[in-house]
C-alpha cells in the first residue's frame, strides 16, 4: 500500500488530519490508505483475501465516517488489517469497495497510535478547485 | 462565534446567551488556566451544548476544559426527564473510563530496591495496548451477565471482594443495562478485551501517598504520608467504543429527519422519553458495567502479582480498594433545581461525580467524610484524593474535575521529545516506566498536560470538592 497524500492538521486532544484526491474514487481510497498509515506507520505489503464492502450513507459527510469505521471494525473487531484498497463506485450516498486483508499478527503489525473511533466532528468532505479534500478529526 | 467571557468571580466565568443557545455557559477555570481554554475550540462546544433541548441551568465546564469532538473535555450538562435529550457525544466512546485506586500495608522504601521487578511483573501479567486481549474470553450468555451485573459479576468469579461493590460508584452496576440492544460487532468486541489496559493515557501506577492536606479525611480513606497505593485508569475499552459508534451513527439519522438543527454532527441525540434514547441509555449502562467489571478484574490481577513479587500474604499486603469512580457517563440523578428536588439525566464527558459528607449515595464508610474523588495525572506526574464537597451539588450538580487535560497535541509532543530518553529522564526521577506502544512515550511526556495540581486547586477553592492528598508515582505501565 502506497504512502497517501495526507496532512495533519493541529488538534490538542485528538487527531486531525486532510486527505487529498483528485477525485471523488481517488479520496476515499487515500482516505483508507491514510488510516492505516496512522496506525502502522509503514507501507503495508499488497496482500490478503479479497472482502466486497457496500455501505450507504445519509450524504457524503457520513459516507466518509462510515467507510473509515469500517476499516476500522475489520482491524479491531475482526482482527483484519487492510492492506489493500479499491473504490469500485462512489456516488454521495453509496459506496462500494474491494479491499484486502491479512490477519491481525501482533508481531508482524505493530500499531503506533491506536485509533478508537473516528469522529462526526467538524468531519467535511469538499470539491476544491481540481481535487477532493476532507477533513476527519479521529479520537485517539 | 466569538465568545466573550463574563467573570463572574475568581474560579467562575460565564458565557452569555447568544444565538440557540438555551441557557448560558459557566467555566469553573481561573485566570492563568484560561489562557490555554481561549486557545482551542472548546468554548465554542460549551455553547453548542446549551442548544440542545432540555439543557437546565448551565452548560458547565471544569478547569480541565479542552476541546473534544461534540462536548468539550470536561464538560457537564444536565437534561430534563421530559423534554431533554440523550447524547453519545457527551457521554464520550470510552463509556465509563473512569479511575480506581487500591491502598496497601507497604512503605515506599520497603518496596524500592524491587521496584523495576515490580513493575516488568506488573506488565507480564497486565493486558496493555492496542486490541489487547485479556486471560477471560466470555461466551456472548456470559458478556451479557457482565454488562448486566458488573462489578458483581467479577466478584463472584472470583476477582476481589464483596466489599469491594461498597467501594465502587453505584456498586459498580447502573441499573437498567439490556444487552439485546447491543448489535453484534459491539458483543463480538467486547469477548476477549476484559481485564485489559488498553492504550493512550490509560494506564496502571504504583503510587506512594506523597503529601496529606487533610489528615482527617485521609486517614478516613485509610491513606498515610510513604504508602504505596496502586492507581489505575481505565474504562470499557472496544464494546464501549462500538456502542457509542453504532448509537451515534443511529441518532445522526433520525436526528436529520426529525429537522433538529445541530451545530456539531458529533452531538447527535435523542429524547430521554424515545425508544431510541431508552435503548442508548440501556446500551450506555452495559458499557458502564463491563468497565466497572474491567477494573475490578485487573485489580486482582495487581494484588495477584504484588503478591508474588514480595510473597506476601494477603493480609500482610493488605490491598484494599479506597474507591472506583468514573468520568464519562450520563446518569439519572436526583439534583435540587429552583427550591425543588428534580431528576435529571446529568452528562459528564470527562468530569468526575463529587458528593459531599452526609449524602446518601456516599458508602457509608466514607459518609462523613465525602465520597472520594480520584483525580489521574499522567506519567510522571502527581494524581490527587479528593472528598467530595456541597459546592458541587451546589454549583455543578455533584461534579468536579477529572485529569490534567493536553495542552500539546500528540504530534507536538512527539516533536519535543524527539532526541530524548523519555524513559531515562523518568528513572532520574526515581519512576520506572514500562510501555506496549512505540510512541505512547512520546505522546504522554508530562510537559504535554497542563498542571494538574493548578486545576486541582481550581475545584478546591471553588468548593468543588477539598483536597485530601497527592500521590506520586514510582512505576507505571501503560498500552
Amino acid at each position: 500500500m502506497t504512502i497517501p497524500d495526507y496532512t495533519l492538521l493541529n488538534h490538542t486532544a485528538d487527531l486531525a488530519v486532510r486527505i487529498r484526491g483528485a477525485d471523488l474514487t481517488d479520496l476515499f481510497e487515500n482516505s483508507g490508505r491514510t488510516l492505516m498509515h496512522l496506525m502502522f506507520g509503514r507501507e503495508l505489503p499488497c496482500e490478503g483475501s479479497a472482502l466486497e464492502i457496500s455501505l450507504q450513507a445519509q450524504d457524503l459527510d457520513d459516507l466518509m465516517v462510515r467507510w473509515l469505521s469500517e476499516i476500522l471494525y475489520l482491524l479491531e473487531g475482526e482482527h483484519l488489517v487492510v492492506t489493500t484498497v479499491l473504490i469500485k463506485a462512489v456516488t454521495p450516498l453509496r459506496l462500494h469497495a474491494s479491499v484486502r486483508t491479512v490477519p491481525f499478527d501482533p508481531e508482524m503489525h505493530e500499531i503506533l497510535s491506536e485509533i478508537k473511533a473516528i469522529t462526526y466532528h467538524q468531519i467535511e468532505v469538499a470539491q476544491k478547485v481540481g481535487h477532493w479534500e476532507a477533513r476527519v478529526i479521529m479520537d485517539v | 462565534m466569538n465568545i466573550k467571557l463574563e467573570k463572574l468571580d475568581n474560579f467562575r466565568w460565564l458565557v452569555p446567551r447568544s444565538g440557540n443557545m438555551r441557557v448560558p455557559g459557566l467555566i469553573f477555570t481561573s485566570k492563568d488556566l484560561l489562557k490555554d481554554i481561549e486557545q482551542d475550540q472548546s468554548l465554542q462546544q460549551v455553547a453548542n451544548v446549551a442548544t440542545l433541548p432540555g439543557i437546565q441551568q448551565h452548560s458547565l465546564a471544569m478547569p480541565d476544559i479542552h476541546w473534544g469532538y461534540g462536548f468539550p473535555i470536561g464538560g457537564v450538562a444536565a437534561f430534563d426527564m421530559d423534554e431533554g435529550i440523550i447524547s453519545p457525544g457527551g457521554v464520550g466512546y470510552d463509556i465509563n473510563c473512569g479511575c480506581r485506586l487500591m491502598t496497601t500495608r507497604l512503605k515506599a522504601n520497603e518496596i524500592r530496591p524491587y521496584l523495576k521487578t515490580l513493575v516488568s511483573a506488573l506488565f507480564q501479567n497486565i493486558p496493555a495496548g492496542v486490541g489487547s486481549r485479556g486471560i477471560i474470553h466470555l461466551s456472548a450468555k456470559e458478556e451479557a451477565k457482565v454488562a448486566v451485573r458488573g462489578a458483581a459479576w467479577a466478584v463472584k468469579q472470583g476477582f476481589g471482594l464483596p466489599v469491594d461493590l461498597e467501594r465502587t460508584e453505584d456498586q459498580g452496576a447502573l441499573e437498567g443495562a439490556d444487552p439485546s440492544v447491543l448489535s453484534d460487532r459491539a458483543v463480538k468486541r467486547g469477548l476477549d478485551q476484559l481485564g485489559t489496559l488498553g492504550s493512550g493515557n490509560h494506564f496502571l501506577e504504583v503510587q506512594v501517598v506523597d503529601q496529606i492536606y487533610d489528615q482527617q479525611i485521609a486517614r478516613d480513606f485509610h491513606l498515610f504520608e510513604g504508602q504505596v497505593s496502586v492507581f489505575l485508569h481505565t474504562g470499557s475499552r472496544g464494546f464501549g467504543h462500538q456502542i457509542c459508534d453504532d448509537f451515534l451513527k443511529e441518532m445522526g439519522r433520525k436526528a436529520s429527519v426529525k429537522g433538529l438543527a445541530l451545530p456539531d454532527r458529533q452531538l447527535a441525540c435523542a429524547p430521554l422519553n424515545s425508544d431510541l434514547g431508552r435503548r442508548y441509555t440501556a446500551a450506555m449502562a452495559c458499557a458502564a458495567n463491563y468497565a466497572w467489571a474491567n477494573r475490578q478484574v485487573l485489580m486482582h490481577l495487581a494484588i495477584e502479582t504484588f503478591l508474588k513479587v514480595f510473597s506476601l500474604s494477603p493480609k500482610e499486603l493488605g490491598m484494599e480498594l479506597v474507591y472506583d469512580v468514573c468520568h464519562n457517563i450520563a446518569k439519572k440523578e436526583r439534583h435540587r433545581l429552583e427550591g425543588k428536588e428534580v431528576m435529571l439525566c446529568v452528562h459528564r464527558k470527562g468530569a468526575t461525580r463529587s458528593l459531599p459528607p452526609g449524602h446518601p449515595q456516599v458508602p457509608e464508610i466514607y459518609r462523613h467524610a465525602g465520597q472520594p474523588v480520584l483525580i489521574p495525572g499522567d506519567m510522571g506526574t502527581y494524581s490527587y484524593v479528593l472528598a467530595g464537597a456541597q459546592g458541587a451539588l451546589d454549583k455543578s450538580f455533584g461534579s468536579t474535575c477529572h485529569g490534567a487535560g493536553r495542552v500539546l497535541s500528540r504530534s507536538q509532543a512527539i516533536k519535543r521529545s524527539k532526541g530524548r530518553a523519555i524513559r531515562r529522564e523518568l528513572e532520574d526521577k526515581g519512576i520506572f516506566v514500562q510501555s506496549r506502544g512505540k510512541r505512547t512515550l512520546m505522546e504522554e511526556i508530562p510537559e504535554a498536560y497542563k498542571d494538574v495540581s493548578q486545576i486541582v486547586e481550581v475545584v478546591h477553592q471553588a468548593g468543588l470538592a477539598k483536597k485530601v492528598a497527592r500521590l506520586r508515582p514510582m512505576g507505571v505501565i501503560k498500552g
